[in-house]
């Protein structure tokens, strides 16, 4: 039950998401008003998600109070905690949607998202079907994880319980780049300096760019380059620069983020399991659907035609 | 003479040798834990071959009369993994599917390649998530200890809607497939690398709601794999039951 209002919940605004991060309480900086969104909903002394918001885009990231913890084995910066909320502190230089082919606008709202979140040709609202975040949209407004280990970063979602495996290259290490293609791409970090710069390749071209309408949808030709960095204990930085040569005309930056931390050493389950009803129908209008497209059933009894990408 | 020549050229050979094990010595992680990290795969267990290679028929045994006659209103079908609800561990560990362990000083964690599962668990002997945080889930709440080369896992707070093994284990005649749990289960795990490519696992199940004594898995072996990485879990219904019955291994 608990999953299936997750799956209801991540069809919400991204405002809404963020209240569902709120389940255990912060100490707030300044009393609650419950004036806004979460709040009427929140036992006094536990700051809202807007509050936490504006708490963190007020906040001067100060290196000299809070020195970013480096790790025992490199010395490079430790990236481990759990991070909430998420704030556009520089917008993106332009809007995602003025970099997309006119050619391709045919085949975005083909994607089906404006006519009711409706299975077609495999692509569809990554969240609402339970489908892991990408990074090309930054990854997720919901509360992640992240994990420094020797070799290796970990993304931990919260929402959903989807995760990152990041490589690191390092002494001599080259990851494998190699891999099937998928939802949240293949990733091989290195260090610049104190960035953890990261190229995610090998998608499955089932990701969205954005959250506009139409469906801002990617193909398989998707590259992302992400930049992570600690401005100080408190704070992350992430910015990623989305390429996509069948979807967009040029390379798009998007902003630069920033996330506040949470005080505790590991997020809480909270997994996505799909609604078995609402996938009924959804089989039932692709069956239909391809039926008037070709006169034919939706799919063999394999399932996966042309739909590569899935396990 | 050339003899000793070649006894003093073997002897530092030998050193040598014992000098590089004692300063990279590959069963311990730099900050001196049993080293568990790597990409492991285990194989296909339980009883749908025919064969029960989980000790299916002991744990049949040990439902109580109460929880048979549950499970009897229910049927294979109605395994919450076709659902893609996540199986535990230690059904986890009988899918024969890839796992990926990483470590850090005061963690472990165990990620999985058949449900999007990414398992935190303290192994720095802190006690368990604290009460007003702690709520039933489908995982449960882990923490760990070392104990020598092992570690011992402590998993509680389970929501008992997870089963024990799936609908196609059916190890005796009258087998119904249905492996109920309740929210009192506990899970003790024992993790350890028995050789440099091979991980051994077993785990005791308490569950008073539902047996009568605690049940033991065998201990099931994991080999290293040569990735460095899994693949990219995903669990979708849409795909259809085939394709949930091959991730179950059936």
């Amino acid at each position: 039950m608990q999953a299936r209002q997750f799956a209801v919940i991540a069809l919400l605004a991204v405002g809404a998401s963020a209240a569902l991060a709120q389940v255990r309480p912060v100490t707030p900086p300044t009393p609650v008003k419950g004036d806004d969104q979460t709040g009427a909903f929140l036992p006094a002394g536990v700051e809202s998600a807007d509050q936490a918001t504006e708490r963190v885009r007020n906040y001067k990231p100060d290196p000299v109070k809070s020195p970013v913890p480096r790790t025992p084995w490199d010395g490079k910066p430790d990236f481990s905690g759990v991070y909430w909320p998420t704030v556009a502190i520089k917008p993106a230089p332009v809007p995602l949607e003025s970099l997309y082919r006119p050619d391709v606008r045919e085949y975005r709202e083909g994607g089906g998202a404006a006519r009711g979140l409706i299975d077609w040709r495999g692509i569809d609202s990554p969240a609402y079907h339970c489908w892991p975040p990408s990074p090309a949209n930054g990854s997720t407004a919901l509360t992640f994880q992240l994990v420094s280990a020797p070799g290796f970063m970990l993304m931990l979602n919260e929402g959903g319980g989807t995760f990152r495996i990041i490589p690191i290259a390092g002494g001599g290490r080259q990851p494998e780049h190699a891999r099937r293609p998928s939802f949240q791409g293949s990733s091989v970090g290195h260090w610049e300096g104190d960035t953890l710069v990261v190229e995610v390749t090998n998608f499955n071209g089932k990701p969205w760019l954005g959250g506009g309408r139409p469906p801002q949808t990617s193909s398989d030709a998707l590259r992302v380059i992400e930049r992570w960095s600690r401005p100080d204990g408190q704070t992350l930085e992430y910015q990623a620069v989305v390429e996509d040569t069948e979807m967009l005309t040029a390379p798009w930056t998007g902003p630069v983020q920033r996330r506040g931390m949470l005080p505790y050493d590991s997020i809480q389950e909270a997994l996505c399991t799909p609604d078995p009803e609402l996938y009924a129908r959804h089989r039932e209008y692709a069956a239909s659907a391809a039926g008037r497209r070709s006169g034919g059933p939706a799919r063999g009894r394999g399932g996966r035609g042309g739909r590569g990408g899935g396990q | 003479m050339t003899v000793a020549i070649g006894a003093v050229a073997l002897g530092a050979v030998l050193l040598s040798g014992c000098r590089r094990a004692v300063e990279e010595n590959p069963a311990l992680t730099s900050w001196g834990e049993p080293d568990l990290t790597g990409v492991w795969k285990g194989e296909v267990l339980g009883s749908s071959s025919g064969r029960d290679t989980f000790n299916l028929t002991a744990l049949e045994g040990l439902y109580t009369s109460d929880a048979r006659a549950r499970m009897k209103q229910l049927s294979a079908n109605d395994d919450p993994a076709l659902q893609c609800v996540p199986p535990a561990f230690p059904r986890a560990a009988m899918l024969g599917q890839r796992l990926q362990i990483v470590q850090k000083p005061g963690f472990a964690f165990v990620l999985t390649e058949a449900y999007p599962v990414a398992r935190i668990i303290p192994t720095s002997g802190r006690p368990h998530t604290a009460e007003q945080y702690l709520f039933p889930s489908h995982l449960g709440d882990s923490t760990a200890r070392w104990e020598g080369d092992t570690l011992v896992v402590d998993v509680i707070s389970f929501n008992g809607e997870g089963w024990l093994a799936s609908g196609q284990d059916k190890p005796g005649g009258a087998s119904t497939g249905v492996w109920l749990t309740s929210a009192a289960m506990h899970v003790v795990e024992r993790w350890r690398r028995i050789d440099a490519d091979t991980l051994e696992y077993r785990a005791t199940v308490e569950d008073p709601e539902m047996l009568t004594m605690p049940w033991e898995t065998p201990a099931i072996t994991f080999k290293r794999q040569s990735a460095d990485r899994i693949e990219e879990a995903l669990c979708r219904p849409e795909d259809g039951p085939e394709t949930y019955l091959a991730r179950l291994g059936s």
